[in-house]
């Protein structure tokens, strides 16, 4: 998936002449953005979803009417009915509102590991690509051994050693995924800082921070936000089969992951347990998914 | 060409190095002894046979020394000896390493044929039905974990139909396709929008739009001019997918008790059995650091822009 | 002490194993075979990778099964869990059961040809005792004068083991014990052939000559499989089966790929995964294919009674009275569980004493309250509810731990660890709390549960306040060693038995171990094919009297 967004996207740009004539641009730029983005139907319903996704997170107490930790043990395994709506699990917890609350996790383990990684990623991307040779040489390698780790392998030694919860994993998952932020930021800002425009500038007398800052980072770091945005949702699934394995969040926890692991042994007797929390993982990701694509897509000054 | 390749391959000895080192360090600092009990059951191992094994294994030695005798033996190809049935790591995990390749190699196939056919439809035939299909399938398929895929395939496949076998693998070749296909499915989905979008872009370029104002046909066009450019990035993003399948696919091999490394790893996990997760981490590392290094070369050798510079 | 069984006792006892096991066989599953029963038939099962299955380092359930089908040992375990002839086919003990004597029954083979000795014995337990074996499971015979010599590499021979004739086996013990012929079942200490060499022998590690009921038909196929065929030299009554093949399952999900194997006709014997159950039963109970048994085994909480929250016994009673087992079992595992009021298992039906227990049959939140505050516990305290992950017991620690906080307002910190970090923070001088605790005798004994668990001799502290032992609870009552060292001197069995229950009962007002259920095993079993189908002692399909139909 990370080749994906690095190979895709051009990283040509268009050059802004003076500081208010760039400003003026700018606004213009993200309009342009935002209808390219709005135009694209996929976009908006992947930016319903993660709307959705996020209220559903924020408001989880006012939208259930159990609490997702209360078991009732004399109404176990119980099909959906018109008390509990998606059934009940093996302890009698309301499926519906452990959904709802998972999404809690999903919404906390994604985006923090994400921006976590992001920015790792884009600190030690930006020093590679910017101040190279010996700095590029010593973060790439180091930024290679993380990278050499499969994502699942590398995250479970992590939780091995610090234990399960929802801090290691989020840990655990922003330590094997800076990598290609940094190698991406870094590949990106290499090819703008040969461009004419940055030379102009650089001619024009502009050095160093503001350099990086007005022109350099901001043309750079669209691959970088679509590959984020992507990364949402890997993370999501990474997060669920973490607890798939055992490995993830403690067990009691409402999480989606869990309650998919629990819902295995139930393949073909209690088909609901596993389907609905699945449901919620594809539909949470497939959200990132699309704004991911939109994001690309509307970026991308080929097509503007 | 040949010093870039040197290059290269210190920078991946450095990476190795750095690489299992940190496995190393992090499983030195796990809770919990690794002798304490005995494997697969919940007794404590008597103290004595404990501080034999201890010592037959090195295990009191600082962590710098136990890394040292580990690279160096890595070096001779000894991956150590597995603490619960005392046999050579490399004997036990040899015929694991070939069955995650024989599955990595089918899926790998699936891989290629439905990701670069689907891609290339997809961009021929852009805003037709099939692409729009094509496309919102792919992106579906993306949000759909491995687990999933297992299961529904188990269940609608194997049990419901009956058709392929259900798990393990002495159907023969019928036992390879459920687990592959859970394995490249949502690859192939990223390879053919990867291969769908490269295409397209190659497809606006100036030469193509040269070469079919000049009257080629279409057919021509496509496999000669447009897709040798398209496939490049496909190719590497296989490579590198390739190296990933290689390095077991632990959730797939659990589902369908495929007898592989990735398996291999949850169960060492799960009893904390060093020698083996040390070697199956090392092994995954080395694989691929040595695939990103070929598709790396692979790259430079077909991109003469790269090539040439 | 005298036990004479007569050689015909052999024959004897395997009809009584058939007949019982067939009568435990449960809910209409299996025939007496022998009648119906004839030659012939493959019967296929599925286990987990095995750490070996040479008698030297045979020590898990998987490793056994397969061991205990090459090897008969000096006794075996009959289902009622008494001990019965093996090769020996009478024993005794001298007056202080220092010295043990075992007449074997003459010109029984190995699947070789060659014939069983008594030094064919001394051979197999002396290569399994040495220092360079390092076998895990050598502590069984620790008992047994000179093992230490050959533990710590100062003797190459095994001192208290001698063979005056070719068929008698005189047994010196470095401390006398009156049970140690209930300890000689263990597979560790099977005679081997004079090719079996040392226990480094990776050969005989891998493919074990033996004289068991069946032999190797290819060396182990690691992870793959493991075949057995009838062993046309065993001594010991007539096999029917032709061949077993078991196939290695990953250790991940062996339940579900047993269960799985048998519904599509690849298996004759499987498990089930407990989500499973309650379809399995409703569909194959009725065809006959169901066994249910209470096994060897008990399922408790261990609290750490030495220091912190369950230092006092009203701690402790105040959580046995605040868990509702029954509800558990019916809602958590739909009733495939029953609930124990002892710290023995019923399996031993002399000393099995039901509802010992007062306090495990009924829940009562106002005395459990009550003991809470008299413990010092009030609402709002932390306590401590540890588990080992990757064994199923996700579930059913949830319910405890709700309802210890509903009904004592405790807060229970509550952690799920690989097994091996729970058991170092077990053995660790600063343990305390509770922990999720399963317990199995190695020998057909009930002092083996009361004894390694709770015994002061048991802790075996090291300088730094580690315990070595089995007693990771900390428990130490001189009354109850007292009661547990009278048992263990006394030869009458009568006695025994009835110091034995003394003793659980001084342990379970203590509420040293809080029991919570038995070990109930379900199996499925291929009767439309086979009869004879049952559990043994160790939870084994009787594989040497299984037959066709």
């Amino acid at each position: 998936m990370t080749q994906l967004v690095g190979q895709e996207l051009a990283t040509g740009t268009t050059a802004p002449t003076t500081p208010t004539d760039e400003e003026q641009r700018r606004a213009g730029q993200w309009r342009d953005i935002w209808h390219l983005f709005t135009r694209n139907r996929l976009a908006i319903v992947g930016l319903v979803l993660v709307a959705v996704l996020f209220l559903t997170a924020a408001l989880a107490p006012l939208l259930t009417s159990y609490d997702p930790y209360d078991q009732d043990l004399t109404n176990t395994l119980a099909p959906p009915s018109g008390d509990h709506l998606l059934g009940t699990d093996p302890l009698g917890r309301d499926q519906l509102s452990r959904i709802v609350f998972g999404s809690r996790i999903a919404v906390i383990v994604g985006l923090a590991s994400i921006l976590l990684s992001t920015v790792i990623g884009v600190i030690f991307g930006a020093m590679a690509g910017y101040l190279g040779r010996g700095w590029d040489t010593v973060i790439m390698r180091v930024a290679d051994v993380f990278f050499a780790f499969p994502l699942l392998i590398g995250a479970i030694v992590i939780i091995l050693m610090l234990g399960r919860g929802v801090l290691p994993v989020i840990l655990s998952l922003a330590i094997f995924s800076w990598a290609t932020v940094a190698r991406l930021l870094r590949s990106s800002i290499l090819s703008t800082r040969e461009a004419d425009y940055v030379m102009a500038a650089r001619a024009l007398g502009g050095t160093g921070w503001r350099l990086v800052t007005r022109h350099i980072l901001p043309n750079s770091f669209a691959p970088v936000l679509v590959f984020a945005t992507f990364n949402v949702g890997v993370a999501v699934v990474a997060e669920a089969s973490l607890s798939f394995l055992g490995v993830g969040v403690k067990a009691d926890v409402p999480e989606w992951g869990n309650m998919i692991a629990v819902g295995r042994g139930y393949v073909g007797t209690s088909d609901y347990l596993w389907l609905f929390p699945s449901i919620a993982v594809v539909l949470t990701v497939l959200g990132f998914v699309f704004v991911g694509d939109g994001l690309r897509d509307a970026l991308d000054p080929k097509l503007r | 060409m040949v010093t870039f390749i040197i290059r290269r391959v210190i920078q991946m000895v450095i990476v190795l190095l750095g690489a299992t080192f940190v496995l190393f360090a992090c499983l030195f600092v796990l809770p919990g002894d690794p002798i304490a009990s005995l494997a697969g059951s919940e007794r404590a191992r008597d103290p004595a046979v404990a501080a034999e094994l201890r010592q037959r294994y090195n295990l009191d030695d600082p962590l710098l020394v136990q890394y040292g005798a580990f690279v160096w033996n890595f070096a001779h190809g000894d991956l150590g000896e597995d603490y619960a049935q005392r046999r050579p790591v490399n004997e036990i995990l040899g015929p694991k390493v070939v069955n995650s390749a024989k599955l990595a190699g089918v899926a790998i196939l699936i891989d290629v044929a439905l990701g670069i056919f689907a891609g290339i439809i997809a961009a021929v035939l852009r805003y037709s039905f099939w692409d729009v299909f094509i496309t919102l399938l792919t992106t579906i398929a993306i949000g759909f974990p491995v687990f999933v895929i297992g299961l529904l395939l188990q269940q609608t496949f194997a049990l419901q139909f009956g058709v392929l076998p259900l798990f393990g693998m002495n159907d023969g070749i019928k036992s390879y396709i459920l687990p592959a296909t859970t394995i490249a499915l949502v690859d192939a989905a990223l390879v053919a929008r990867l291969m769908r979008g490269t295409l397209l872009e190659v497809l606006r370029a100036d030469y193509v739009r040269t070469a079919i104002a000049k009257g080629l046909p279409r057919r021509t066009v496509l496999s000669r001019h447009a897709m040798r450019n398209a496939v490049i990035p496909v190719l590497t993003y296989l490579g590198i997918s390739f190296g990933g399948f290689l390095s077991g696919a632990l959730i797939t091999e659990a589902i369908f008790n495929w007898d592989g490394i990735g398996l291999a790893l949850v169960v060492a996990i799960q009893q904390q059995n060093n020698p083996i997760i040390v070697g199956i981490v090392a092994y995954s590392v080395v694989i691929f650091v040595v695939i990103n290094l070929i598709v790396d070369l692979a790259y430079a050798a077909l991109d003469p822009r790269i090539r040439l510079s | 002490m005298q036990r004479r069984l007569r050689g015909t006792a052999i024959a004897a006892s395997l009809a009584v194993l058939a007949t019982v096991a067939a009568a435990c066989g449960g809910d209409g599953g299996g025939e007496p075979p022998g009648e119906a029963g004839r030659a012939g038939g493959t019967f296929r099962l599925g286990i987990v990778e095995p750490t070996a299955i040479d008698p030297y380092n045979s020590q898990e359930s998987e490793g056994g099964l397969v061991t205990k089908q090459l090897f008969v040992g000096l006794t075996g375990v009959n289902d009622a869990a008494e001990l019965v002839p093996g090769v020996a086919k009478e024993w005794t003990a001298n007056a202080d059961c220092s010295e043990w004597r075992f007449t074997l029954t003459p010109d029984t083979k190995f699947s070789n040809g060659e014939t069983v000795t008594a030094d064919s014995f001394i051979t197999g337990m002396t290569r399994a005792g040495k220092k360079s074996a390092a076998s895990d499971v050598a502590y069984h015979m620790a008992g047994i004068a000179g093992f230490d010599k050959l533990q710590d590499g100062s003797a190459q021979t095994f001192s208290g083991l001698s063979a005056p004739d070719p068929n008698t086996l005189v047994v010196t013990l470095s401390a006398p014990d009156c049970e140690f012929d209930k300890k000689t079942s263990h597979t560790v200490m099977s005679p081997v052939p004079s090719a079996a060499g040392e226990a480094t022998n990776a050969g005989f590690n891998e493919m074990p000559v033996g004289n068991g009921p069946f032999k190797m038909a290819e060396p182990w196929q690691h992870n793959k499989s493991i075949t057995l065929v009838r062993n046309d030299q065993h001594s010991f009554g007539m096999t029917k089966l032709d061949r077993v093949e078991l196939t290695i399952l990953n250790p991940n999900n062996a339940a579900e790929l047993e269960y799985q194997g048998f519904q599509a006709g690849q298996f004759d014997w499987a498990r089930m995964p407990p989500e499973q159950l309650p379809a399995a039963k409703a569909r194959y109970e009725p065809m006959g294919q169901w066994l249910h048994e209470d096994t060897n085994g008990m399922n408790y909480l261990l609290p750490i009674t030495e220091d912190g929250e369950m230092a006092s016994k009203e701690a402790r009673l105040a959580v046995s009275y605040a868990i509702d087992r029954q509800a558990i079992i019916d809602g958590v595992f739909k009733g495939f569980q029953t609930k124990s009021t002892t710290i023995v298992p019923p399996v031993f039906k002399e000393a099995y004493q039901q509802g010992l227990c007062t306090s495990c049959d009924k829940p009562d939140p106002t005395l459990a309250k009550d003991l809470a505050q008299q413990a010092g516990l009030p609402p709002g305290t932390n306590v401590r509810l540890a588990f080992n992950t990757g064994g199923g017991h996700e579930l059913w620690t949830q319910a405890v731990k709700a309802q210890l906080e509903e009904t004592l307002g405790w807060r229970v910190d509550y952690a799920g660890e690989p097994f091996d970090e729970m058991l170092e923070e077990q053995r660790q001088p600063k343990a305390h709390g509770l922990y999720r605790f399963a317990w199995g005798a190695d020998y057909p004994t009930p002092d083996n549960y009361l004894f390694p668990l709770l015994a002061t001799a048991s802790i075996n502290k090291d300088d730094g306040g580690t315990v070595n032992g089995d007693n990771r609870g900390r428990y130490s009552n001189p009354r109850f060693d007292q009661l547990i060292n009278q048992e263990r001197a006394s030869q009458d069995d009568a006695e025994r038995v009835r110091v034995i229950k003394e003793a659980e009962k001084l342990a379970l007002d203590d509420m040293a171990l809080i029991p919570l259920w038995n070990r109930s095993q379900y199996r499925l079993f291929n009767a439309q094919q086979f009869t004879g189908g049952g559990l043994d002692f160790n939870e084994y399909p009787p594989l040497a009297t299984i037959s066709l139909k």
